[in-house]
């Protein structure tokens, strides 16, 4: 349990990046599209992802600094003040989506209006993180949202063809109702949020919060190991649910309640249960991540005080950030937006936000001032240089697939 | 005067050529006692030919990884120098609005001397 | 302005004696690191260097009439932060009368991050945080709490 509880940051982190409620949507669509064809997109962004939070957990072990402080420190006030902008504009959408989720949640348990729920859900998530320390934060939605390996449960149940589902994956082809454009849409889309800004910024923070020192740099590995390979095989096992049941129907993925279809298929209503509570826990994971992310991404590029183990008054902006974005997530929640909608566009943000975070991090990693010993070893470096330049391609390709498949319709 | 009215501007030589743009200021802490730590004196300005952006200092530096990152940066900087500031003639005057059309500058003196800008 | 093409200077440069004192550069090792106090609480980010000369008594320099900037010792006497930021993003010079700054005295250690000797709390530059706290987070309830249960 023990073991368990230490690598709940990296689990916590890793559910907030690949299956926040806008993720829990794409996996579904992708698989009920593309079958397991894009598996490989999620594996990719699983092995990068956690090449860079290793790096960002080891440069906050070792230096005591958080991601943003050293985005700030290397790239200097304007080129980190546009990630800054960038990357709060990727975070704030998904909050306003995990707000919305939540909000949603609530509905379908008690069938009163969702809107009515927002403000309740928004000020759950306020309560937490003004009062509840950041190791019980993190133990209780990492756990609970486990839950989720009710997915992984799911595909087994169902008895698929393992041979059709591996050929699938491994030999990847472009279904024939799609075209190459959406293929590639959906590929970038799926990228980016396993690599999502965001992850490393809350992944270091956490860090600092939880005081590491050289002597956790295993700790902080092991979190990367354990967090990020679970989150991207949940999310795989999604995409399957969805291609063993909806593909072959022809279901089109349009909300989340289609994705209960194959679990209840699969398992009935006790598996549904579990993979509700996972749902509504990762939901609220995700959305105490994003919100905590604003708060730490303003806080680190302006020198402000932050962190949940000090005392609110004791890092007042911090927590007024934080408030901030939660009032404007219940405000744009309040327009009757599409929750899930909203956060197709963190794709546009995400393109200016992705180099500019992880070019830092790998030159400060590599940086003896800050970190002695501990420097970056060759082979981390060459996944690191090979990972940015896909991250610079996936950049500059994804805005012009938005507008050529209309956001993948 | 204050760092940023320094860093970026162009530095032209005794005879008005443009030789490059300041790209940090090195400072050694051996001034007067002042508090805990020595003041930091202004030693000199480092100037690099073609770039202002110099957020990575990879060129003033030994270290040499990731190797694709530092090669382009180093590039970038091929020829930065460091010149002591005895030997800097005038600075732009802070605060004063210069001609919209002419952008202030940083002169050097005559018979000044190129430092290797390496820390 | 007169700007022509650079020239290629291929010259070899001439080696830098060590000075005596430690040697860093603004950019590099201090403009926009972090700012703690001596209880290591965020203080503010370095966003700029005040530089003032010192009169040491040199004297005139060699050039007719002006007397050149680099006779005079410069030193820094002071971390900026606050407004000076938006003028380092969007271009321009705020007025002295409002730039914030901690003395250069306060500095204790350069690191990763400038540390100070002093609390951050007894910093005129900290007011925005000592007002959001006083008017905002200190009137919440539970505002005072302490997450990890210490006293």
């Amino acid at each position: 349990m023990k073991k368990l509880l230490a690598v709940a940051l990296g689990i916590l982190t890793a559910i907030g990046g690949f299956l926040d409620i806008g993720d829990l949507v794409t996996n579904a669509v992708v698989g009920s599209r593309f079958g397991l064809s894009l598996a490989w997109v999620v594996v990719v962004g699983v092995v990068g992802i956690c090449v860079f939070a290793h790096m960002s957990g080891k440069v906050a072990a070792v230096s005591g600094r958080a991601t943003f402080e050293i985005i700030r420190e290397r790239l200097g006030p304007r080129a980190a003040g546009a990630n800054l902008v960038a990357s709060l504009a990727v975070t704030v959408l998904t909050l306003v989506a995990e707000v919305g989720g939540i909000a949603l949640a609530l509905q379908l348990a008690s069938s009163v209006d969702h809107r009515l729920w927002v403000p309740v859900a928004a000020l759950a998530v306020w309560l937490v993180l003004w009062r509840v320390k950041f190791e019980v934060m993190e133990n209780v939605t990492g756990l609970l949202g486990l839950a989720l390996v009710g997915f992984a449960v799911a595909v087994f149940l169902l008895g698929p063809d393992w041979g059709a589902l591996l050929d699938q994956a491994l030999t990847p082809q472009v279904p024939a109702a799609e075209g190459q454009a959406t293929y590639w849409y959906y590929a970038i889309a799926l990228f980016g949020a396993a690599m999502t800004p965001y992850e490393v910024f809350f992944f270091s923070s956490g860090g600092v919060e939880e005081r590491w020192s050289v002597k956790d740099l295993a700790t902080s590995r092991l979190n990367v190991l354990v967090g990020f390979p679970l989150g991207g095989l949940l999310s795989i096992s999604i995409a399957a649910c969805a291609a063993i049941v909806l593909l072959p129907g022809g279901v089109q993925v349009d909300a989340l309640s289609q994705l209960l279809l194959p679990v209840a298929q699969a398992g009935g209503k006790l598996l549904v249960a579990l993979i509700i509570v996972g749902i509504v826990a990762a939901t609220f994971g995700a959305a105490l991540e994003t919100a905590l992310s604003t708060g730490y991404t303003l806080a680190q590029y302006l020198g402000w005080s932050w962190g949940k183990f000090r005392r609110p008054v004791q890092a007042a902006r911090f927590h007024v950030a934080m408030i901030v974005a939660l009032v404007v997530a219940v405000g744009v929640l309040m327009t009757n937006v599409d929750p899930v909608a909203v956060t197709e566009y963190s794709v546009v943000f995400s393109a200016v936000a992705l180099p500019l975070t992880y070019l830092p991090v790998l030159v400060v990693a590599n940086d003896p001032e800050y970190m002695g010993e501990h420097v970056n070893g060759r082979a981390m470096n060459l996944l690191g240089t090979v990972y940015l330049v896909i991250l610079v391609v996936a950049s500059v390709a994804a805005i012009p697939l938005m507008i050529v498949t209309r956001a993948g319709a | 005067m204050i760092a940023s009215d320094l860093l970026d501007v162009p530095v032209l030589d005794a005879d008005g050529t443009h030789v490059g743009f300041v790209v940090d200021l090195r400072l050694v802490l051996d001034g007067p006692p002042d508090g805990p730590l020595a003041r930091p004196r202004l030693h000199g300005l480092v100037v690099s030919p073609r770039s202002r952006s110099s957020f990575l200092g990879f060129e003033r530096s030994a270290v040499r990884a990731p190797w694709p990152v530092a090669h382009l940066v180093r590039r970038r900087h091929r020829g930065t120098f460091l010149v002591h500031w005895s030997d800097v003639a005038s600075v732009p005057t802070p605060g004063e609005a210069a001609d919209p059309r002419q952008e202030a500058a940083v002169v050097l003196a005559r018979g000044m001397t190129r430092y290797d800008a390496r820390l | 302005m007169r700007r022509r093409r650079p020239e290629r200077w291929s010259g070899p440069l001439a080696p830098e004696p060590r000075p005596a004192g430690r040697v860093l550069d603004a950019r590099l090792h201090l403009l926009d690191r972090q700012v703690l106090d001596d209880d290591e609480v965020p203080v503010c980010t370095l966003d700029d260097l005040e530089l003032e000369p010192v009169d040491d008594g040199a004297t005139p320099g060699p050039h007719a009439g002006t007397r050149p900037a680099g006779a005079a010792t410069v030193v820094v006497t002071a971390l900026l932060s606050g407004p000076v930021l938006r003028t380092r993003i969007f271009g321009g010079r705020p007025p002295s009368s409002r730039w914030q700054s901690v003395a250069w005295r306060h500095v204790r250690d350069l690191g990763t991050a400038v540390r100070l000797g002093v609390r951050g709390d007894d910093l005129d530059l900290t007011w925005p945080e000592r007002w959001t706290r006083d008017h905002v987070v200190g009137r919440l309830p539970g505002g005072r709490h302490d997450p990890e249960g210490r006293s």
